[in-house]
């Protein structure tokens, strides 16, 4: 089982176009992510600041979101991306 | 490093590494004159501002005017937007991005105060159909 986790904020209009993209993938190809909320959730704010160094190079030197993470192979999708983009990067 | 400047004349504060040549405020000429943050904060507290959504709308609608970009059109994404925003101030104390998370350094995390320094960013630099991360503000078309 993979362990990718999806860094989302509420009022993040990226993350609302992208949700649904992150459940049909989970749904199609069976794949799950751990979805947290980094802007009202303080525990999982932290954990995505831990990432910083993995995440910031990746995503124009800053923690934005959406952020997709494995946490097995460091390897991160940041931002607005089309599904078939996303399925890519979650299947490797 | 920035310090903070008093107009002599009109009593205007000016956060800056130097000062303006030129009060903005009462147009005097060389009236700036370096204070302390203490004596900055204590001029500048009994002028209250209250903004709320609607306001700090128009505000940024009038900043934009004056340069090379907008508002989004999209007037959900925006209302959406500036729910994150006052959030944030409410939470957090500033207005921070609300598709960034802050880092916890004060002085970095001030990169992330709407409206940002967006302009120099990947997502509108040298782009036709630039816009700052969040999509807030997009170049106009």
């Amino acid at each position: 089982m993979k362990n990718l986790i999806m860094f989302w904020a509420r009022e993040c209009p990226h993350c609302k176009r992208m949700m649904p993209l992150v459940n049909r993938l989970e749904k199609e190809e069976g794949i799950s992510f751990e979805k947290l909320e980094i802007w009202h959730n303080e525990e999982n704010a932290d954990l995505m600041r831990s990432y910083r160094d993995i995440i910031a190079p990746k995503c124009g030197g800053q923690l934005r979101t959406p952020t997709f993470l494995n946490t097995e192979t460091k390897d991160v999708l940041c931002g607005e991306v089309k599904y078939e983009v996303l399925r890519d990067w979650a299947s490797e | 490093m920035k310090k903070y400047w008093r107009c002599f004349i009109c009593n205007d504060i000016h956060y800056g590494v130097k000062p303006p040549e030129q009060c903005p405020t009462c147009m005097a000429i060389n009236a700036y004159v370096e204070v302390s943050s203490e004596e900055a904060k204590k001029i500048i507290n009994p002028t209250e501002s209250k903004f709320d959504q609607e306001k700090f709308r128009r505000a940024i609608e009038e900043f934009a005017k004056k340069n090379e970009f907008q508002i989004n059109p999209d007037r959900e994404k925006v209302k959406m937007l500036l729910t994150g925003l006052f959030n944030n101030e409410q939470n957090q104390g500033l207005k921070y991005c609300p598709c960034r998370l802050i880092t916890k350094d004060f002085t970095e995390d001030l990169k992330l105060v709407c409206p940002c320094n967006f302009i120099i960013h990947e997502t509108y630099q040298g782009k036709k159909d630039g816009e700052c991360w969040c999509g807030l503000f997009i170049k106009r078309r």
